[in-house]
């Protein structure tokens, strides 16, 4: 079962298109990390899901319903983003009393259990935190709630490097416990793709690839090698990013389907090596102008 | 995991036992609305005076009055607060559509006004009490009111809490719709007692006509049906107008 479906969904503000003809699908019980640059439309996806925000056209369904208020995604679905508001009159404490009040599958002692963990105290109040606690403690609540579609929009803002692995390590040990379909979106994709099983590259509103994690890692090979020979052995090929190393050779990183057609071809006087998921994205959605380097050539 | 089938009624049930907490702010607003009211009327909230030359009788009136006017502005302003962006997305962090939020929000108001009526209605009370206790007068005349008579006044009360209360809501309401609105509002309030003041020109709505049709109300019963309607209207026409606004 699907619990996403978008079919040519745009969203404009405006003259501005920030989703474009955006197709999808998101399968049951997956977890999906949304990859994209600053101002790709992810937030903007990620609220059209929530039922925040109205499409301008095009089909969204989740649960095989329009999610634009709509009662029964609400109740089904949680979004947690560092923007997330809480009452100011109430505590840390009894805010989880009222999350467990709105979401059937709350969790409460789970959510005890990391509230003390991460030394959070009783009567604090929430918009006293700091940036990092804030969300930390929002990604308690998302957690806790365990909703068949949970949303972290950039649920790691702020937090430091050992909460963020907590935080990664507590969200696989609880989806392996309790499956449901969680959509991660951030930019730190190397950090999460231990947990991530399906990947989704947008690029200025448009979806630029969907598919496994696995495929992605797979995706493109780096070679280097002598410049001139590189340049001959690559004249054909699609490359997604080169680079000249000071000694005369280069890297380049041409896709996987031109690697394998060129198997047989005089590979050996070359280094060949993987490319990090990570860094396939950043290639596969850089800005046409090059890179930031070119702002810096006058000459 | 599965899905849970939602119920409306239960959600605005919880939101609006989630809002009597979370608003625990508009209440303290009350308190020292109710008591900066309570001390304008300390020295007196009516008198008369009157001589004949040897004869000197002076009295001073003590009732709710002045707590109930502040009553007034205080749900009129809270109503406001309620509809603003910060509020409204606490709901939204939680289970909610828009209606939801609405229909908690308005029963939350109506609750709210039922509990500054009444408190406003004894501040009355207490202001006699007061000036029983710590005043030197010669004699005291003390008005006393069948329950029926009470029963009345405090229904009046809490109703005319209520008009301004949703008069309050629908101005927020509209001002989430545009910024715009704040000048508007204020523009049209103020150049239509411009235009009433001046006897060239007629108002565009005619102020004192609004307030008699309410005031002049004789019975308690038309009265209550007249403040439901224009209620009603208000609140629905707040929940009309942001069903389809986008909210985060």
């Amino acid at each position: 079962m699907s619990v996403i479906k978008c079919e040519k969904l745009t969203k404009s503000y405006g003259e501005n298109k920030a989703l474009h003809e955006l197709s999808l699908t998101v399968e049951e019980n997956k977890i999906t990390g949304l990859i994209g640059r600053n101002g790709a439309g992810k937030t903007t996806l990620l609220k059209i899901i929530a039922g925040y925000l109205r499409k301008s056209s095009g089909n969204i369904e989740v649960f095989s319903e329009q999610p634009f208020n709509n009662l029964k995604v609400s109740s089904n679905m949680i979004f947690v983003d560092d923007q997330m508001n809480f009452p100011t009159a109430l505590h840390l404490k009894e805010l989880l009393y009222v999350a467990k009040d709105f979401y059937p599958n709350w969790d409460m002692d789970l959510a005890e259990r990391l509230f003390d963990y991460f030394s959070f105290h009783p009567n604090e109040r929430h918009h006293r935190l700091s940036k990092g606690m804030k969300s930390t403690f929002n990604m308690i609540v998302g957690l806790a709630s365990r909703c068949p579609l949970t949303i972290f929009d950039e649920p790691t803002t702020g937090m430091d490097a050992s909460v963020r692995k907590d935080f990664y390590r507590a969200l696989l040990k609880d989806y392996i416990a309790f499956p449901r379909t969680i959509i991660l979106s951030s930019h730190l994709l190397n950090e999460m793709e231990d947990i991530l099983e399906d990947i989704l590259l947008i690029r200025k509103g448009e979806k630029y690839l969907h598919m496994p994690i696995s495929d992605v890692k797979a995706y493109a090979f780096g070679i280097r090698g002598e410049s001139s020979a590189i340049k001959e052995w690559s004249s054909d090929k699609e490359i997604l990013h080169q680079k000249q190393i000071g000694d005369g050779s280069s890297y380049i990183v041409v896709t996987n389907t031109s690697y394998k057609l060129a198997k047989s071809a005089k590979l050996e006087q070359f280094t060949i090596s993987p490319v990090a998921a990570e860094d396939v994205c950043i290639y596969l959605t850089r800005n046409e102008k090059g890179d930031i380097d070119h702002v810096f050539n006058r000459g | 995991m599965y899905l849970t089938e939602v119920n409306t009624l239960q959600i605005i049930r919880k939101q609006y036992q989630f809002k009597l907490k979370a608003y625990v702010g508009a209440f303290t607003s009350l308190l020292v609305m109710q008591v900066t009211a309570i001390l304008f009327s300390l020295g007196g909230t009516g008198g008369m005076s009157s001589s004949d030359g040897y004869l000197y009788i002076s009295g001073t009136q003590y009732n709710g009055s002045i707590v109930i006017a502040f009553t007034m502005l205080w749900a009129f302003i809270s109503s406001i607060l309620i509809t603003t962006k910060a509020y409204r997305n606490d709901d939204f962090t939680f289970v909610t559509n828009r209606f939801t939020s609405h229909v908690s929000n308005i029963y939350f108001l109506l609750a709210a006004s039922i509990f500054g009526g009444i408190t406003a209605m004894l501040s009355g009370y207490l202001l006699k009490l007061i000036a029983y206790l710590f005043y030197n007068y010669d004699a005291i005349l003390v008005t006393e009111h069948a329950i029926s008579s009470i029963l009345v006044g405090a229904t009046s009360t809490i109703f005319y809490i209520l008009l301004f209360s949703a008069l309050g809501y629908v101005i927020g309401v509209l001002v989430q719709l545009s910024k715009l609105f704040i000048i508007l509002i204020p523009a049209f309030v103020i150049g239509n007692l411009f235009l009433q003041a001046g006897e060239r020109v007629s108002p565009l709505v005619d102020f004192n006509k609004v307030v008699h049709f309410y005031i002049s109300e004789s019975s308690i019963l038309l009265f209550m049906v007249k403040v439901s309607v224009t209620i009603l209207v208000l609140f629905s026409l707040s929940i009309f107008i942001t069903n389809r606004m986008e909210v985060k």
